[in-house]
């Protein structure tokens, strides 16, 4: 918000309750981000349906901020940084949601993974969920400090993301170039793999919509991209 | 928005105006472009209406009113003494905040200005500047079996859209517009805004607004006036989006005061 509040103190409680549901939505997408690694990380199997269950928290909230954006912009008509918060918003809180699903998605491939996941398998990917958790804790911390600063850095990072999802796709080609019948396996990890790097996509849409938010101006250039796979 | 490339019609230099001892307008310095929309927003009391006054020397008109600066119109100071201000009026027309068509004829509303300036050899031709002005200000389909009804039959938006007529009757090269729809209804608001979008690309219009949204709808360029000060002039699109200055926000934002 900025400095001064709105004269009509209604239209200020509308914003804030805006911002609250937002910085709630990215603490349960934060949450099911870090419970779907683990329980892939664990094989966990048991965690599953819970996670499954707890994206349905996250779509409500993506629902109730599209009704209250649509009732801030026929009763308020925003300008200047009330527009800016109300579209960055809106935005951010759709690709929120996405995440969500993906988390979903990436908790769901657990179940049919074999509970002995050998360690060379799931090293890169490790890493790349951990990584991928640190942008999206990032990029909530930058929301709410509205840090410009941190914003780019996060946009920066995602070229670690796809650099990280290369090699962790080529662990999984090197495996199953060791023995056909892993395939199956292989296959639900490199889902898992992609899903988490398209997660880390997302976040740099919330960078760019934050920036957007902060300057009022679009991010420059074009996003960095990480190496292509190598054959 | 395009602000590059267009001609500066009116020039408002290191512009002071006092009402007796107060101060209203503190160095104003403003670019108007030719045949663009200029809105002007602040709050009440701000100086905007004084200074779109000082633009057709309507200040004039008031005894303790005193004028100090410039104001150039295609280059040409407006202020001097042997400027003849019918003439600048003549060029520079006006719309005010409340419909004031003049006791007469829809007819007479607009032949009056063009009698007194002699803009008219006959019948003929006035008849002429009358359905061309009227069908200017997209008023003639409603009234052109009507002529001989007084100005003040008409409904609050048809007699605005009379007295954009009638300063259009003498062929004026800039309208200043005086919160012209504070007083309409959306539909009779909506007329006049695009009313105001078909004169831009004859005209050169300047705006005194408090409605944000109309601004934006229908300018190219703001400027903010606070306490008789400008406080900011941008294109339209970066003044609502993105201003420069903290209170330029707050005012659009309603976070004033």
């Amino acid at each position: 918000m900025s400095g001064t509040g709105h004269t009509v103190k209604s239209y200020e409680e509308e914003m804030q309750s805006l911002n609250d549901n937002l910085v709630m939505m990215g603490s349960l997408t934060e949450n099911q981000m870090a419970d779907a690694m683990a329980a892939v990380i664990k094989v966990d199997k048991e965690s599953v349906d819970k996670i499954v269950k707890n994206d349905g928290k996250i779509n409500e909230l993506r629902s109730t901020i599209d009704n209250q954006i649509t009732t801030v912009l026929v009763k308020r008509a925003p300008m200047a940084v009330d527009l800016r918060i109300t579209i960055s918003t809106m935005k951010i809180s759709h690709d929120l949601e996405r995440i969500g699903d993906l988390a979903k998605s990436v908790a769901k491939k657990v179940k049919p993974l074999p509970v002995d996941l050998p360690d060379e398998l799931i090293g890169s990917l490790r890493r790349l969920g951990d990584l991928v958790q640190k942008q999206l804790k990032d990029a909530l911390d930058a929301y709410l400090n509205r840090s410009k600063d941190k914003a780019i850095e996060i946009w920066k990072k995602d070229e670690q993301v796809d650099d990280l999802t290369n090699l962790a796709m080529n662990e999984v080609a090197t495996y199953l170039q060791k023995d056909k019948k892993n395939l199956e396996m292989a296959t639900h990890l490199l889902f898992v793999t992609k899903n988490i790097e398209r997660a880390g996509d997302h976040i740099t849409n919330i960078a760019e919509s934050l920036y957007y938010l902060i300057e009022g101006e679009y991010l420059e250039g074009a996003r960095p991209k990480g190496k292509p796979i190598e054959s | 928005m395009e602000l590059n490339n267009s001609k500066i019609k009116i020039q408002a230099k290191n512009l002071n105006v006092y009402y007796g001892k107060k101060q209203a307008l503190f160095n104003i310095n403003l670019d108007i472009n030719q045949k663009e929309v200029t809105a002007l927003i602040g709050p009440s009391g701000c100086g905007k209406s004084t200074f779109i006054r000082c633009i057709n020397r309507m200040n004039d008109v008031i005894d303790i009113c005193k004028v100090e600066g410039s104001v150039e119109i295609d280059g040409a100071e407006i202020n001097e003494k042997n400027v003849d201000v019918v003439t600048l009026r003549e060029k520079v027309g006006m719309v005010f905040q409340k419909p004031n068509p003049f006791p007469k004829s829809i007819y007479d509303n607009i032949a009056y200005g063009p009698i007194i300036h002699g803009a008219a050899e006959n019948k003929d031709q006035m008849d002429n500047i009358v359905e061309t002005s009227l069908k200017k200000a997209a008023l003639w389909d409603e009234v052109k079996d009507r002529l001989n009804e007084p100005g003040t039959s008409l409904s609050g938006g048809q007699q605005q859209r009379l007295c954009i007529a009638r300063a259009l009757s003498v062929n004026p090269e800039v309208i200043l517009m005086d919160e012209p729809c504070s007083a309409l209804d959306p539909i009779a608001t909506a007329k006049i805004e695009e009313l105001i979008d078909d004169l831009k690309k004859s005209y050169t219009i300047v705006i005194v607004t408090h409605s944000m949204a109309q601004a934006v709808r229908v300018s190219q360029k703001t400027g903010f006036f606070h306490l008789g000060k400008i406080i900011e002039v941008d294109s339209t699109d970066k003044i609502f989006k993105n201003p420069a200055n903290k209170m330029t926000q707050d005012y659009i934002t309603g976070r004033f005061g």
